[in-house]
């Protein structure tokens, strides 16, 4: 959990460092919705700034976390190359909203 | 500066790559799905909650792939690192599952390694940047149309997870010419290491970063300085998928480049697509910035610490060294040599054939028999992989002088590619066994028979006559007698 913490701790400083200031703006907003792909109009994007500043307020009692030591970190987890089976295709498209001829089924890309 | 002055600028090419190689392993990278696609499976038929994306999976890195990695940083004379990490790379793409991919960042398995090539006499070294381990994603197809204009999309996840190892160079490369040298020495090492299939489809891919900048800022080295490389506006191509690919649309990108300069526009950075059936390149609408990609170590796998595995794993003698030993152990010279290391299974022939045989008669069986049979059938020597004792024995034949060379060339071997006979049954088939002197008497005989015009000319001193009486005892033998026995019986049949 520790190891997480630092990451998103990085996170926060690196999004906070790229919009140089201590808030989030409509910009920063519009630019992180359209890496997720989501259409956002002029309201939802004040909505989610505020949101967004509130959720990252919420990582500042972090700071107030004493120092814990870290659980010792595995190395080397491996399995051998050796192959298992595989789920059906039924199976795999079980969960599909939509499929067509065993494929998976999606807007256009680009 | 003015068009006019622009014009007048000597300009110098520089290019790096970054090669996206499938390794050959037999289950994918992070799950026990096979990496063989069978022929004409069915899409989404090789998956598990791992590679696609179900909630809770949890990856588990092969073994195997690391294992390939650390051989393929031997062999490109690179470090590995004390500690290396995976990172989620996160982008919203539906070749992706999960929604990032599971790559390597700021620790790869694989640094500071370098590449020799050659191009037309010129060795240069080119600088290994990083190698690190990752995952493929799943293939899509555009349906209805290209992917601007298609209606929608069909996604198979059976290629999502095949463990690639990712080489990125320095740009080191001044030609698209020695991209292309680089690419096929590459394919070559990796071939030898046994870690790479070229015949998979997509097994090699390039991306390409390509700028051109003052000659005057390239040493006599062919290095650069970083200052001048910075100024440069660059274009990264995308989707080459050959070696002759990559030096087309790098000579396409090279003309395109110069002719903006020498019109006194501006390089754009961008990335461009390259469209190997025009013939061209073609902007792409740009990408993510690379902070967009929001790298973030993924928990889910612990750090490796394999650097001690450089010593562990042995990899086999690498084609240059190979090339060098063939010239000075076996005598051969530098296209013979070249030739019997163009890969791994031919040398390993070749040496085989060559401990039992002399090297010579082996060399030219195995180089020149044998490899332009199989070229001009379009066939390799894996293809013939289970019938090389076969060949040998052919060898065998001819060194023992059961069959002479001309027929066990002409029609023991095409036959045995062709029909798929071993030699001995040819041999027999078509009555090629060695004649013996009793037979060549009594072609001789024959000859001299038939051709009493030929048999005064050659009591009246004609030289033409005997060569062909020759000839004719060697048609009626089917080229199975020994021309010098023939020779020999006719002379002691004529003079006698």
């Amino acid at each position: 959990m520790y190891l997480w913490s630092i990451e998103t701790l990085t996170l926060r400083a690196r999004l906070l460092h790229c919009m140089s200031e201590s808030s989030v703006d409509g910009e920063a907003v519009k630019h992180v919705a359209e890496l997720a792909r989501i259409e956002l109009d002029d309201e939802d994007v004040a909505e989610f700034a505020e949101q967004f500043d509130e959720i990252l307020s919420y990582f500042d009692a972090l700071d107030e976390v004493p120092a814990v030591d870290s659980e010792t970190e595995l190395v080397n987890v491996m399995r051998p190359d050796e192959v298992e089976s595989s789920l059906s295709q039924v199976e795999a498209l079980a969960n599909a909203e939509e499929t067509e001829d065993g494929y998976f089924k999606g807007p256009t890309v680009s | 500066m003015t068009a006019q002055a622009v014009e007048q600028r000597e300009l110098a090419v520089v290019i790096g790559l970054e090669v996206h190689v499938q390794l050959e392993t037999a289950t994918k990278i992070f799950c026990g799905c096979s990496t063989r696609a069978a022929e004409d499976e069915e899409p989404n038929s090789r998956t598990c909650p791992v590679c696609l994306g179900l909630p809770g999976a949890l990856p588990v890195l092969n073994e195997g792939a690391v294992e390939a990695a650390v051989k393929i940083g031997k062999a490109l004379s690179a470090d590995i690192p004390e500690q290396t990490t995976f990172h989620r790379k996160n982008y919203y793409y539906p070749d992706l599952p999960k929604n990032f991919q599971l790559t390597q960042y700021d620790a790869p398995i694989c640094a500071n390694g370098s590449i020799e090539i050659s191009v037309e006499g010129t060795r240069r070294e080119i600088g290994i940047t990083r190698a690190h381990l990752e995952e493929d994603p799943g293939s899509l197809q555009h349906k209805g149309g290209s992917i601007d204009t298609a209606d929608y999309t069909l996604i198979n996840y059976n290629r999502a997870g095949t463990p690639l190892v990712e080489i990125v160079t320095e740009p080191d490369f001044r030609s698209p010419a020695e991209t292309r040298a680089f690419l096929a020495k590459l394919e070559e090492v990796l071939e030898y290491l046994g870690v790479f299939d070229p015949t998979r489809d997509g097994s090699l891919r390039v991306d390409a970063n390509i700028s051109l900048v003052d000659a005057d800022a390239i040493d006599a080295d062919g290095g650069i300085s970083a200052d001048a490389l910075e100024s440069a506006n660059r274009t990264e191509v995308k989707n080459i998928s050959s070696h002759k690919g990559a030096e087309k649309a790098l000579a396409y990108e090279v003309t395109r480049q110069r002719n903006a300069i020498q019109r006194g526009r501006a390089v754009e950075q961008e990335t461009r697509h390259w469209d190997e059936s025009r013939g061209i390149t073609v902007s792409m609408r740009s990408k993510e910035e690379e902070k967009d990609y929001r790298y973030f170590r993924e928990a889910d796998i612990p750090p490796l610490a394999v650097s001690d595995w450089k010593e562990r794993i042995p990899i086999p003698e690498l084609p240059d060294a190979r090339r060098d030993r063939f010239q000075t152990e076996y005598g051969l010279d530098a296209e013979s040599a070249s030739k019997l290391t163009s890969t791994k299974e031919v040398a390993d022939f070749f040496e085989d054939v060559a401990e039992s045989f002399d090297p010579d008669l082996a060399a030219t069986w195995v180089a020149d028999n044998l490899l332009g049979e199989l070229n001009y059938r379009d066939m390799a020597i894996t293809d013939v992989a289970d019938r090389l004792d076969e060949f040998t024995r052919l060898i065998e034949l001819v060194d023992a002088e059961e069959v002479t060379t001309k027929n066990a060339e002409e029609i023991v071997l095409r036959s045995m590619l062709d029909d798929g006979d071993d030699p001995d049954t040819i041999i027999d088939r078509e009555g090629l066994g060695k004649a013996d002197d009793d037979e060549i008497v009594g072609f001789v005989e024959a000859a001299i028979d038939e051709n009493p015009d030929a048999v005064e000319d050659y009591h009246d001193g004609e030289d033409g006559a005997l060569n062909f009486l020759v000839g004719q005892v060697m048609q009626k033998s089917r080229g199975s007698a020994d021309p010098g026995t023939a020779n020999q019986v006719l002379r002691e049949q004529l003079d006698g």
